[in-house]
């Protein structure tokens, strides 16, 4: 499987998260801090205040243009290389939201201009044209999971000798359409998020994030060595009671973990069963690896919630310290679960994942180069 | 050059066919009571997948411009008691979910993607480029209301699902994808895609920036 | 005599949820509400709960809570009772 292809070398990576950009964010959380804060779950037109995280400066309810694209051009500018979406260095674009906040705002003001923002399409066609890139971007979604589809293919497009420079660009930007929509599921309430917290209920909160990462062949201080995804298929909103789908990712990739000291970068992102399925199978598998959370610190991400949490985790390698799980609290699904800041010294590479609707889980296994 | 084998082909073709009538058209096709929280776009997928018998070493490949338009006209439509089925069916790749949950069918490898004018050759590639004996590749559009009214849906209902096999035996058509240095382009929209497949008809183009696609039917 | 609440409760649920072929009167009373004899899930179970908060100016705050609230049409019945202004309640 996705295990097997060659190893995929990142030569630039950066995320921005209501911190800032990755090194903000890593020290922020270090610091035990939480970009979380209670907003209304409807932007202006009120309702519960649920933990949200915003980055600066941006507006909740959807202006026109989306405010959020001075963000994006932020983070586009420190990409390197040009030439950007032409064929030999292709773009893939995750997000699982684009702009639907765009879409909630048309609904509610009846402006038909929020609608050049609101399609899929649109919105990253409309994102191509303020960054500069050519026609040739692949757009990827698949919720949570969205970035490490984004990752997969580039690699694979890589491998196959279809481009020379691949790039992966994926964003999130939380709108009262999604915080509505997991209000309505009660797992976005008054309660912050405790990342696999062994207790009674469980909540999540949401943050702005947006993240790339430039792919090559042969160049680049980090590489990804396996990668793998399962679907499980059993429900929209919960597990297999097993944990077998959890099992089923990680299969393809233990091979390559043999002999290795990892730390694991979870999901976790404040929900009861999963997290405890999730913690369970990590910690059967590396007994002893240190398991982090980050999303009490930053707000799950979404779909750009794997490549975020991917240039933090690389961020962190070159420091030497991954911030804990930020706003976990004891008793833990596991004694693994780092409630603390880990010193990396010990150890030679991390285990990406994340989870999503569907049962949706995807892997990857990252080194330094 | 990328190539596979068509040993599997299913369209569906409503044409404006509301989506209470394909519910009820289609309901003996999924298990009872199965389908009430269906959407119009995730019967027809469900419907389209069903003879190929997708299985968990496939990769599935999900292709669609505007996916579940009417879910997320409801569902803006539901705040500000927002509805908790509609966000969920309202959600990227919410249609073969559908499908596939109702089955209890895991799928190994599974890649939803969306775009416009190269979105088939996107999907092609993705399905070519895997790592499996087959790939399905599968797609549609359902028909939006007031979304349609502001051109931000499709105008058209359809789906499909096809069978790319690494092995030409049984084969319905030959698919090759060419990375053409060139500098030409040309571009080939889903409906367009739907069409050329619905009708087995040939085709030799640019469907995307230095991509050349050709479909030959056996 | 039928209780009032428990057959608006009932009506409430088949309407909701569109359950064809199903009649309130014959839901029961006491039996899992969620994963049982409807084969209703956790979705059904949320797409209730707007619709009761509302019926009947509730406020339901987690998961978790819903659960407990949805075991069974009986065990809803007493939430709402216990929960509910009394005049959202039927006669």
């Amino acid at each position: 499987m996705s295990a097997l292809l060659p190893p995929i070398h990142l030569s630039a990576c950066g995320a921005l998260t209501a911190f800032g950009d990755e090194n903000a964010s890593l020290s922020a959380m270090l610091d035990g801090r939480r970009a979380l804060a209670p907003l209304p779950v409807l932007g202006r037109d009120g309702g519960d205040l649920v933990p949200l995280a915003l980055c600066q400066d941006r507006a909740f309810d959807e202006t026109l243009p989306p405010s959020w694209i001075v963000q994006l051009r932020a983070l586009a500018q420190r990409i390197p290389g040009e030439g950007w979406g032409s064929p030999r260095r292709p773009v893939f674009v995750t997000s699982s939201n684009f702009g639907v906040g765009s879409l909630y705002a048309f609904r509610r003001e009846g402006n038909p201009a929020h609608l050049d923002h609101g399609t899929p399409f649109r919105c990253i066609d409309w994102i191509a044209s303020e960054l500069g890139w050519g026609p040739d971007v692949t757009t990827f979604s698949h919720a949570c999971v969205s970035a490490h589809l984004g990752v997969l293919q580039a690699s694979r497009t890589l491998a196959a000798g279809l481009a020379d420079e691949a790039l992966v660009f994926s964003f999130d930007f939380i709108s009262p359409f999604v915080s509505g929509g997991f209000h309505s599921l009660k797992i976005l309430n008054a309660s912050f998020p405790a990342p696999y917290h062994d207790g009674a209920t469980g909540s999540i909160g949401l943050g702005d994030g947006a993240a790339f990462a430039v792919l090559t062949r042969d160049r680049g201080d980090f590489t990804i060595t396996a990668q793998s995804l399962h679907n499980e298929m059993h429900h929209f909103t919960a597990n297999q009671a097993d944990g077998s789908g959890f099992e089923a990712c990680l299969a393809p990739v233990l091979a390559q973990t043999d002999g290795r000291r990892l730390w694991l970068k979870g999901h976790g992102t404040g929900t009861i069963e999963a997290g405890r399925l999730e913690a369970n199978t990590l910690g059967r598998h590396f007994p002893g690896a240190p398991l982090v959370s980050w999303k009490g610190a930053l707000g799950h991400t979404l779909g750009s919630c794997g490549l975020v949490e991917l240039a933090i985790a690389t961020a962190a390698i070159r420091g030497g310290r991954a911030p804990g799980t930020v706003g976990g609290a004891a008793p833990s699904f596991t004694p693994d679960v780092a409630l603390a800041p880990v010193d990396l010294g010990a150890f030679d590479g991390a285990l990406c994942t994340s989870n999503a609707f569907g049962g949706a889980h995807a892997a990857l296994l990252l080194s330094h180069a | 050059m990328l190539e596979r084998w068509i040993t599997a082909l299913s369209t569906e073709d409503p044409g404006l066919e509301e989506s209470a009538t394909t519910r009820e058209r289609l309901k003996t096709r999924f298990p009872r009571n199965a389908t009430r929280r269906m959407t119009q776009l995730g019967l027809l997928v469900g419907a389209a997948l069903e003879p190929l018998a997708p299985v968990e070493t496939d990769t599935l490949v999900y292709a669609s411009g505007y996916a579940e338009s009417r879910a997320l006209e409801d569902y803006l439509d539901s705040f500000p008691s927002a509805s908790p089925t509609l966000f969920q069916t309202s959600i990227h790749p919410s249609a073969v979910q559908q499908a596939l949950i109702i089955r209890q069918q895991s799928i190994r490898q599974f890649f939803p993607l969306t775009g416009g004018d190269y979105l088939p050759a996107q999907a092609l590639q993705v399905a070519l480029l895997a790592d499996t004996p087959r790939a399905i590749l599968c797609g549609g559009e359902e028909r939006g209301t007031w979304l349609l009214a502001q051109n931000a849906a499709s105008d058209r209902t359809f789906a499909f699902a096809l069978a790319l096999s690494t092995s030409p035996d049984n084969a319905l058509a030959r698919v090759t994808l060419n990375a053409v240095a060139d500098g030409a382009t040309g571009s080939l929209t889903l409906p367009g895609f739907f069409d050329t497949l619905h009708a087995r008809r040939p085709f030799d183009g640019f469907v995307a920036p230095a991509r050349r696609l050709m479909i030959e039917w056996l | 005599m039928p209780d009032p609440l428990l057959i608006k409760l009932k009506t409430l649920v088949v309407e909701t949820l569109r359950l064809e072929d199903v009649i309130p009167a014959d839901i029961p009373d006491d039996e899992p509400l969620i994963g049982g004899g409807l084969s209703l899930d956790s979705i059904d179970a949320l797409e209730l709960v707007v619709r009761l908060e509302k019926e009947f100016g509730i406020k339901i705050a987690s998961s978790e809570e819903s659960r407990i609230a949805l075991a069974s049409m009986a065990s809803l019945a007493a939430y709402i009772r216990a929960h509910a202004d009394p005049s959202r309640l039927p006669a």
